[in-house]
């Protein structure tokens, strides 16, 4: 029962969390210098100051700055994210369409990197010192030094134009036209080089830390006990340290988890991956303000959503807890 | 193309002769392919579009894909000469005040809906006028449109308007369905983003960050066509993908922006691929540099030219531009050359002693060299629309080093770059590149005329130049009839401002479209600016 | 410490970590004296692949790009030294009171400094690089503003555990004040955790800047790795050379960093928990 209730105190945490995001994306993005109408009306060529004032008008930016900030937090609260000018559709929906892509995308990589990255992790603690310790090492971390786009790109010249065997971008064939299994199959297949390019960094963090959190199991009591009682090996490791060892990723993997949005900016850039990663990306270079702060918050959300399952987790594994 | 019913009876045989002797001679090679109906093409768009209201927006990587939705009265030929569209043909007083359209019969809208006169003159008066940026240029002169019948629209203009002839592409002014429009909000209108036209393509579907589709219009009026069941505009942000997606075959077709300059010669020889620079006679795009001339390190002619003296054109076509350019030697294209208007015959800056000249004229204007070998500070604000314009931007750093200006670049999001150069004027040096359009009106004047400052509005004259003669002489060409008049009256035109270099020429952009080998007869006189109604896939 | 010090030199790939750093130091330094007209120059023919006279080739500009590594060495090692050591700083004072004080201050602080754990750091990176337009100093600001958490954390739990320690005890009983005692035992002590995430961060700080170079967001006058391989991306298929020799630096120098960091972490902190 206590440990629910520390479950909950933990769930409550989160409101005043998100509620402080919305205050600071505010002021952070009204501190910035020009404003979103005249790049609206910039892109349309030689639009006139008239033109601008239309857009600014339509889209409130002619109020003053406390009104804008109560609007903004009221309509936040009724899930109403604002406007897009640039893309002329509501915040919330845009987020929502992109969500999924790149909520795949994440999942993937992180289980793909959570998982192998525990596995390679016990197995160089277990062969602590030895060249596979040493090689795994090394080729992790190349995979955490080597720049996201540069590896997203090698892996289309490799797997796509050398071998044919993935395709270059996209989230599926659209000219194709694929349904029910052959769809799965061939969101699948785009979905590889993305979660790889995404995936390989976060492996090679996750192996450091299991691989470190193992070596600290190694001395601890309950260990030595073990051997001494002549437990097997493969039985201590994988029967007792493990479960023990991958706290401490869990850990990491939920503090990562907000990073996994930010990684997926350069990546779903490279793959022209349809995800909210992109759409920062453009909504950066065009000033879209409201769209900013509603993947901002979104994001954030995620994040937290992600942490209150770490901490689930740890509720679920970790028997130690207490209120 | 040889039209063979027109060749007399007995060279047809000869013809046939010899086709047949070519055909027997290369059995081994595949017959010509024939047009086949169906099929799916994917084309490259880039960026994505913000926004599909052709009518009220004019950015550049919209008309690729509203060119296939929307049509307008006319299109062009090679020559750049009106074609019928949906005007089947025209009449223009001797005055040049009033053109009559006679319009082509049997066209519906998407909706259902029939094309009429009452669709020309509220596309023109209502939408076009009133929410079109381009609009108070290329529509300055049209008062009304009279409609006498459903198929005959009569254009009235106070003055003659010799560039709206040329302005009247989809791309332009494109066509949209009254009753769609008719009481409601252009700029909220439903239609903005699911657009609704005459064209061979309908809209379907549009799904952000991916991909906009759209299927083939059954009810087209040209018989026949289009050819292919549908199109979907692709996009993907990151150049280098968007090659390979060329040369994986998932892409059929790329133009403008959404071909990666760096790749082009490499595209060009893969196996799959082919390549045009045909079809962007309208465009006439310039990259150009605006001088700031309040400031009073660049008050003077003399600096101005210096600079422009001490750029070399060729570098920057050469490695900026990947080869796919021209270096530029005035205000207008040398496009233009086709109608008379272009002139080099201009102060020269890529003489061999060039920065000779530059150095002398600094010292002339009264900035001469420092301890340090510098002569004065300025800024370059770096156009954000890009990477080749932080390379730009880079070479002319080192350039103006050689002739003692030390440059600092500047690379700001677009919203600030925009509101520095063209809202607080708080700049020396700017580096924009424009496409001029089809005629000077539309797209050059405003950067030169002294009734085009002003403040806000992007794009315009921003440089503080206030020139008399040259107002003079552009408004005689915007109102001037004769042709002969109005290329002498350009050509002064560009001696003064080259002259006066508020702004230095710097290159025209050639730009390429690659495109799949399997894709036919998808290049027209508008490049990506037209209907592919034509085209059409192998298998 | 010079125990520790043993115990580093004994590990091999920490010590051939210490020398690729020690390299890249010794290059930047030398850097204005190898090439003075400076990476920005146009010294040869554009897009050449790597030959006699330029070992690594040359850029779409006719650019040294073995001149642009040196002088990016110089560049990145500046941000990601600079970078790491303001997030230090403010991160231990930030930890430092909240660890000692406790009570209302310590979750106040924890919660602020959870909160910025939260945030997507790279988005937040690059909003503030954008706020502050791209430079030099906005790129540091940016990126030890997303670092500072880890720290703080760091020392918190490090004061809360040393806290209940006898020295401290006794001390407290002597009757010193607090900042003596922050600065005098408590920070000391956990000076080894700080040295070994501290050079960790100038590791991430480095990786940070690439990104947000990659993304445009470097400052334009200045050589920097980052600015390096987007300026080659576009030409990644036809001048491999461009982007790929600054991307190894970087590969190097993150992968010797990481390599002195482990290093240090095992000789200094035998018991610790990796953070």
């Amino acid at each position: 029962m206590r440990r629910w209730r520390y479950f909950g105190y933990r769930l409550l945490l989160a409101v005043p969390v998100i509620f402080g995001i919305l205050i600071l994306n505010f002021f952070l993005i009204r501190l910035a210098p020009g404003d979103a109408a005249s790049v609206l009306a910039g892109e349309s060529g030689a639009a006139t100051p008239e033109y601008t004032e239309l857009l600014r008008q339509k889209f409130g930016l002619d109020r003053p700055m406390p009104e804008q900030f109560i609007a903004y937090i009221t309509a936040a609260l009724h899930f109403d994210l604002g406007f897009s000018f640039r893309n002329d559709s509501p915040v919330l929906d845009l987020i929502l369409e992109r969500l999924g892509p790149t909520l795949l995308l994440m999942s993937t990589a992180f289980t793909m990197a959570l998982a192998l990255g525990t596995l390679l992790g016990l197995l160089a603690a277990v062969a602590r010192n030895t060249w596979r310790d040493a090689a795994i090492s090394v080729a992790t971390l190349i995979c955490y030094a080597t720049p996201g786009f540069w590896l997203g790109l090698m892996l289309i010249v490799v797997f796509s134009l050398t071998l044919g065997w993935l395709p270059t971008s996209g989230f599926e064939n659209i000219a194709e036209g694929y349904e029910g299994w052959e769809r799965v199959r061939d969101i699948a297949l785009h979905l590889v080089m993305p979660a790889m390019a995404l995936g390989l960094f976060y492996l090679a963090l996750y192996t450091r830390v299991m691989r470190a959190s193992m070596l600290e199991q190694t001395g601890m009591d309950y260990v030595v006990t073990a051997r001494a009682k002549g437990q097997t090996e493969t039985r201590i490791v994988f029967g007792h340290m493990l479960r023990n060892a991958f706290l401490p990723v869990l850990t990491m993997a939920g503090v990562q988890a907000g990073n996994l949005i930010g990684g997926s900016i350069v990546v779903e850039t490279v793959f022209g991956w349809p995800g909210v990663g992109t759409l920062a990306f453009t909504a950066l270079q065009s000033r879209d303000l409201n769209l900013l702060l509603g993947i901002f918050f979104i994001s954030a959300c995620i994040v937290v959503a992600i942490n209150l399952i770490v901490e689930l987790l740890y509720v679920l594994l970790d028997p130690r807890i207490q209120a | 193309m040889l039209d063979f019913h027109s060749v007399r009876p007995g060279r047809r045989a000869l013809l046939l002769a010899s086709v047949f002797g070519a055909a027997a001679a290369s059995e081994a090679k595949a017959q010509a392919p024939t047009p086949r109906r169906g099929g799916t093409m994917v084309m490259l768009v880039h960026p994505e579009p913000s926004t599909l209201a052709a009518y009220a927006v004019s950015a550049g990587n919209i008309p690729p894909v509203t060119t296939q939705i929307y049509e307008g009265l006319l299109t062009y030929d090679w020559d750049l000469k009106p074609a019928p569209l949906l005007a089947k043909s025209w009449e223009i007083s001797p005055d040049g005040k009033t053109i009559t359209f006679r319009l082509q019969e049997g066209v519906t809208f998407h909706n259902g809906q029939p094309f009429t006169s009452a669709d020309v003159q509220y596309s023109f008066m209502e939408i076009a006028k009133k929410v079109n940026p381009n609009g108070p240029v290329i529509l300055a002169e049209l008062t009304s449109i009279d409609t006498p019948d459903p198929l005959t629209a009569v254009f009235n203009l106070a003055n003659p308007a010799p560039y709206l002839m040329v302005s009247l592409s989809a791309n332009y002014i494109p066509i949209i369905c009254k009753s769609v429009f008719e009481g409601t909000q252009p700029m909220q209108n439903p239609s903005a983003n699911r657009p609704i036209g005459t064209g061979p393509f309908k809209f379907a579907e549009w799904s952000r960050g991916q991909f906009i589709r759209l299927d083939r219009n059954d009810r087209y009026w040209k018989p026949g066509l289009p050819m292919l069941n549908r199109i979907i505009a692709r996009f993907i942000p990151d150049a280098s993908t968007r090659s390979a997606a060329l040369e994986a075959g998932e892409a059929h077709y790329a133009a403008y922006s959404a071909v990666n300059a760096a790749d082009i010669r490499r595209l060009q020889a893969n196996p799959i691929l082919d390549s045009t620079t045909r079809g962007y006679g309208m465009t006439a795009a310039l990259t150009t540099l605006e001088f700031n001339t309040r400031r009073p390190n660049l008050a003077k002619k003399e600096v101005r030219q210096a600079i422009a003296y001490a750029i070399d054109r060729q570098f920057l076509v050469d490695n900026v531009l990947y080869g796919f350019a021209k270096p530029a030697t005035g205000p207008l294209s040398s496009v233009f050359a086709t109608q008379g208007f272009y002139t080099d015959q201009v102060r020269r800056f890529d003489v061999p002693d060039r920065i000779e000249i530059a150095n002398r004229l600094m010292d002339e204007a009264g900035f001469p060299r420092g301890a340090d070998g510098k002569r004065m500070s300025l800024y370059l604000e770096i156009n954000s629309f890009g990477e080749q314009w932080l390379r730009q931007g880079e070479y002319i750093k080192q350039a103006l080093a050689e002739i003692g200006i030390d440059l600092t670049l500047r690379s700001e999001d677009t919203a600030t770059w925009l509101r520095r150069c063209y809202t607080d004027y708080d700049f020396d040096i700017n580096e924009p590149f424009y496409s001029a359009g089809a005629d000077p009106v539309v797209g050059v004047h405003r950067h030169y005329v002294s009734s085009a400052i002003r403040r806000g509005t992007t794009f315009v004259n921003n440089k503080d130049y206030r020139n008399p003669e040259l107002d003079r002489i552009m408004d005689a060409a915007t109102r001037e009839n004769d042709h002969a008049k109005r290329a002498e009256l350009y050509h002064q035109a560009q001696q003064i401002l080259v002259e006066d270099s508020p702004g230095a020429w710097l290159c025209e952009v050639q730009y390429v479209t690659i495109f799949n080998k399997k894709l036919h007869d998808a290049t027209g006189p508008l490049g990506a600016y037209q209907a592919l109604d034509k085209a059409w896939l192998e298998r | 410490m010079p125990d520790g010090l043993r115990r580093f030199a004994r590990n091999r790939m920490a010590v051939l970590g210490a020398i690729v750093i020690a390299i890249i130091v010794l290059v930047s330094i030398l850097a204005p004296f190898l090439y003075p007209k400076g990476a920005f120059s146009l010294a040869g023919q554009p897009l050449q692949p790597p030959s006699l006279q330029f070992p690594l080739g040359t850029d779409a500009l006719g650019r040294d790009v073995a001149a642009g590594v040196a002088e990016g060495a110089r560049t990145s090692l500046l941000i990601g030294i600079a970078a790491a050591l303001s997030a230090v700083i403010f991160g231990a004072v930030i930890g430092g009171i909240a660890g000692y004080y406790r009570g209302t201050v310590d979750i106040v602080l924890m919660r602020v400094t959870e909160f910025f754990q939260t945030i997507p750091a790279f988005l937040l990176a690059m909003l503030l690089v954008v706020i502050l337009s791209p430079s030099l100093l906005s790129v540091i600001i940016a990126i030890a503003v997303v670092s500072w958490p880890g720290i703080a954390r760091l020392v918190r739990g490090e004061f809360v555990a040393l806290g209940g320690r006898e020295f401290i005890l006794a001390s407290l009983g002597l009757g010193a004040s607090g900042p003596r005692i922050i600065f005098r035992h408590l920070l000391p002590n956990c000076l080894s955790a700080i040295i070994t995430v501290g050079s960790l961060l100038v590791a991430t700080a480095i990786l940070l800047e690439t990104g947000l170079a990659f993304l445009g967001l470097g400052d334009p006058n200045i050589m920097s790795w980052g600015l390096q391989i987007s300026a080659g991306r576009v030409s990644l298929r036809t001048a491999w050379w461009v982007c790929t020799f600054p991307g190894i630096a970087i590969l190097l120098t993150v992968l010797s960093i990481n390599l002195v960091g482990d290093g240090l972490n095992e000789a200094l902190n035998p018991r610790l928990r990796e953070r």
